[in-house]
């Protein structure tokens, strides 16, 4: 399972802080400072969730922080700072693993340690994404996951398994993610279905095809927000994203993820912050403070509550609406994956124009 | 056709004027619904994009909309940039329109292919290669690349309305006015200058629209600090799609409604968009 | 579009200091501001990507051009002109009753209200008129049954296409209108009145006298439309679903989802040629139809 043991996986499950009663978490003492800070964060739930804890904070440490939201998938964010690197003014970016592991190789973000943000102290060390030298790179914020899901009101009977998704009455009714986003998961979850895994994945080709020459595909989105709004308006009624934007669909709307499938696998990973490199050692501290801050148990929780994502802090209390998403420890080995991110990141380039050349031309005559 | 007596004409004729009319209905119909529309749903008050009409009512987009700054600021950048850009095109382009006229001169096209091509390269062409050049030559600044790019975007506007204008104005009266005893650059000034003034004010206007609407050049161009109106909007629709666009939309179309009022009170429509050798 | 304004009227052999003042700030700034950029883009279009990794590398490859040979790629060139035609054709269709009316209409209150309407699309934002297209047009927007009325249904993928049409239109139809009130302008309306006057019949008169003076007018209102909706980027952004992508948004993701410089660079050349062609055939063509009035 691509370096990752059983035991990290029931490592993480009691990381998410599900089942596990938490403690109310405590404020460190905030320094008096006022120091201008850039934050990339996505829209929706996030940007909002963000916002009010973000208020908080600057009423009380008067660092002040502006905001910039993702315009795509967190990756794109790579291809905007490349050009004008080292002049990027970025403190803190949001992101998850595969985008935390090409920051690292591009040498762009500055390591964090326990001292500087005692929160981490709580979080299990499987979380963080680590340098060559084995330095903490990342904030893991929540655990996250991507899965299947339809809307129930939508969908006459239930689905067992996304074979089923070739079926005439899906036709023109599955919303799936440009194969850039989610890092090619969805390339992943096709192969997977099929036998494939990363290294393997011709299988998940062939199904997408199937899907494609169908007319199966109705919607390809490249955000939370294309997806929430396609689910939302009924659009489409199958698809597969992130645990985060189906949380918001189900706020509306009666949904059912498939996270636990006899044939297929959910897919856990992290999200959390990157501190970006900057000259000036005051806003490297003050982005640590800023990301410690969101670390802590009692912050940890109420970010991630709206979010429907586990806390990476196991003090705090995660969402029981998601209990039935994610898994218990027995059922981690059965339902749960964690996919070779840094593999996958190499392969998307080419992912993408695969699906240009022999995708889209079929979603688009289909 | 645009007045059918019943009495005049054959079944054709009438047949004709009613496609005419509805023609005509539908083009309007097809250009003011959608505002019509965003109009409606700026009050809706669901939190998601739901069917239409509304049901039930509120001002909360509105709240949303003004709660949010990056749009005055995103107002503020795309004014003050649409206005240097506007200013340096202009200037730009009205003195090369002046010389492009001036006859035939040896590599005269070429010059003129010059700086009529950036019309038909695509924005995103020009947005893309400016970004990739700016860094190569050390430009960070934001502000500085998009004014780069959108003078390059604009100056085929300003040279080509100075052009149209200058055809009207005899080269006799220049050459009079040389022949007075007058420097060439006088004779520029004095007479060249007053009569292309419709031309020049005309291509300025349409490099102010152009600038203040372009969206894929300042894509690649701009930063988050540094966001110009449409981009602002882009970018807060494509993360966090909601109705406040409908909101945005509305004021857009009020503030333009006012902006044509005064255009036509102060410089009357017809002139902007002339009348024409048979009007009037 | 390219053709001159002027007619040569005196062969001058050179240009004086003076001019040569004139002349050099604007083309100095072009030359740095779009040569040297598309040079340097050409250039880039050569270099490797590594994969994985941000920007290029280095060493040189053609690779990036022989990706985009794949017969695929020749169908997004193909939907992009495709649908830019159409969306021309359908724009002259609207544009020209707007025109007429407003060009030859005897009240004030109707040509006011024509030019303000025209001039006001003109001013507000396109991105706003954009999404309020998609809540209009969109699966939830009230006038979405059009979709079924046509046999595609607003919530099917092929609806995307007609999207992206319906944006285009709303984008080109207003900048056409007002280029053919113009050309009907100066059509002389006692001609017809002459022809009408002789008892040919109105239908006869707008065909015969009327259509052939308009035909330079209507020729260059397409083709400023037609190049206008082919580089495009907006639109299919906005209203495409993912599903309809112009060649400029495939620009786009080559740099803003994969970062993949080199590869966008060529796709970038690529369309910087193809639109120097199609812009240039079409103005020969129109020249070739309408010699006298090639110029829009």
């Amino acid at each position: 399972m691509n370096g990752l043991s059983r035991r990290d996986l029931l490592k993480i499950s009691a990381a998410t802080g599900l089942g596990s009663m938490g403690l109310p978490g405590v404020d460190p003492a905030l320094a008096q400072q006022g120091e201008q800070l850039l934050v990339v964060m996505w829209g929706a739930a996030w940007i909002e969730v963000s916002r009010k804890i973000v208020d908080a904070y600057v009423a009380k440490t008067g660092d002040k922080v502006a905001w910039e939201l993702h315009a795509g998938g967190a990756m794109a964010i790579v291809a905007k700072v490349k050009p004008a690197w080292p002049r990027v003014n970025y403190n803190l970016i949001s992101g998850w693993d595969p985008v935390f592991r090409a920051m690292i190789k591009e040498d762009w973000i500055e390591p964090v340690t326990l001292d500087e943000m005692p929160a981490l102290k709580d979080i299990p060390p499987v979380f963080f994404q680590k340098n060559d030298k084995g330095q903490l790179m990342s904030v893991p914020l929540s655990t996250a996951g991507a899965f299947w899901g339809y809307r129930t009101d939508l969908v006459d009977k239930p689905i067992e398994s996304i074979e089923q998704l070739l079926e005439p009455r899906f036709k023109g009714k599955l919303c799936v993610p440009f194969p850039v986003n989610l890092t090619g998961l969805l390339m992943l979850t096709l192969a997977m279905q099929r036998g494939g895994n990363e290294r393997n994945i011709e299988p998940g080709w062939q199904f997408l095809k199937e899907l494609a020459e169908r007319g199966q595909i109705g919607r390809v989105i490249n955000n939370n927000s294309e997806f929430i709004n396609a689910m939302s308006s009924g659009e489409t009624s199958v698809a597969f994203f992130n645990i985060g934007a189906w949380t918001q669909v189900r706020k509306q709307f009666p949904v059912k993820i498939m996270s636990k499938i006899k044939d297929n696998k959910g897919f856990l990973f992290n999200e959390g912050f990157a501190v970006i490199k900057q000259s000036d050692p005051k806003k490297v501290a003050a982005a640590k403070r800023l990301a410690n801050h969101f670390a802590t148990p009692e912050i940890n929780e109420q970010y991630n509550w709206p979010l429907g994502e586990g806390p990476t802090n196991p003090k705090s209390k995660a969402n029981p609406d998601i209990a039935d998403v994610f898994y218990k420890p027995d059922e981690l080995a059965q339902y749960a994956y964690i996919a070779d991110f840094e593999f996958m990141a190499s392969q998307v380039d080419s992912w993408a124009k695969r699906w240009e050349q022999e995708i889209a031309p079929l979603i688009r005559r289909s | 056709m645009t007045r059918m007596p019943p009495s005049v004409g054959t079944v054709v004729d009438w047949a004709a004027g009613v496609m005419f009319r509805i023609l005509f209905a539908a083009s309007v119909l097809f250009l003011v619904i959608p505002i019509v529309v965003s109009v409606v749903l700026s009050f809706d008050d669901r939190q998601f994009l739901g069917p239409f009409p509304p049901t039930q009512f509120s001002l909360r987009w509105y709240r949303s909309f003004l709660d949010n700054p990056a749009y005055l600021e995103g107002l503020i950048v795309s004014l003050k940039l649409a206005v240097l850009s506007t200013l340096i095109s202009t200037a730009a382009g009205a003195s090369a329109a002046y010389v492009l006229s001036a006859g035939r001169w040896p590599g005269r096209d070429v010059v003129e292919m010059l700086f009529l091509s950036p019309k038909f390269v695509p924005t995103v062409v020009i947005g893309f290669s400016i970004l990739g050049f700016a860094s190569a030559i050390q430009v960070f600044d934001p502000f500085t690349r998009l004014i780069m790019g959108h003078v390059v975007i604009t100056i085929p506007f300003t040279v080509r309305a100075t052009l149209a204008s200058l055809i009207g104005i005899k080269r006799s009266l220049m050459e009079a006015a040389i022949s007075l005893g007058a420097p060439p650059w006088r004779a520029f000034l004095d007479v060249t200058l007053p009569l292309a003034r419709t031309g020049i004010v005309a291509g300025g206007l349409m490099a102010f629209v152009l600038s203040f609407d372009e969206v894929a050049v300042s894509l690649f161009l701009s930063d988050p600090f540094t966001q110009t109106l449409p981009i602002v909007l882009v970018a807060e629709m494509r993360a966090n799609l909601n109705l406040t666009v409908a909101a945005v939309s509305t004021v857009f179309a009020a503030v333009t409604v006012l902006i044509v009022f005064f255009l036509d009170r102060v410089v009357g429509l017809d002139r902007v968009i002339g009348q024409g050798l048979y009007r009037g | 579009m390219i053709v001159s304004g002027l007619e040569a009227t005196v062969q001058q052999p050179r240009l004086s200091a003076f001019q040569w003042a004139l002349l050099a700030p604007g083309a100095v700034l072009l030359v740095v501001l779009l040569v040297a950029p598309i040079a340097l883009m050409a250039v880039v279009s050569f270099r490797p990507f590594i994969a994985g990794r941000v920007g290029s590398g280095a060493g040189w490859t053609v690779r990036n051009y022989t990706e985009l040979i794949e017969p695929a790629y020749a169908f997004y060139f193909y939907d992009t002109l495709r649908i830019g035609f159409i969306v021309s054709a359908i724009a002259l269709l609207l544009a020209t009753p707007l025109a007429w009316q407003a060009a030859r209409t005897k009240r004030r209150a109707m040509r006011v209200s024509i030019l303000g309407l025209l001039i006001g699309l003109l001013f507000m934002s396109l991105v706003a008129r954009l999404y309020a297209i998609q809540m209009t047009w969109g699966s939830n927007g009230p006038l979405a049954f059009f979709g079924t009325l046509i046999g595609i249904p607003a919530r099917s993928a092929g609806y995307a296409a007609i999207q992206v049409a319906i944006g285009l239109l709303h984008f080109v139809v207003p900048m056409a209108a007002i280029i053919l009130i113009g050309t009907f302008q100066n059509i002389n309306p006692k001609l017809e009145e002459a022809a009408a006057s002789l008892g040919a019949p109105r239908w006869r008169v707008a065909l015969t006298i009327t259509l052939p003076l308009a035909v330079p007018g209507l020729l260059s209102a397409f083709m400023i439309s037609f190049a206008m909706c082919i580089s495009n980027f907006v639109v299919p952004l906005i209203l495409g679903r993912g599903i309809v992508l112009f060649t400029t948004n495939l620009m786009y993701v080559r740099f803003s989802d994969v970062a993949n410089f080199p590869s966008g660079a060529a796709i970038g050349i690529i369309m910087f040629a193809l639109a120097g062609f199609v812009v240039y055939a079409l103005a020969g063509f129109v020249r070739w139809l309408a010699p006298a009035e090639a110029r829009p």
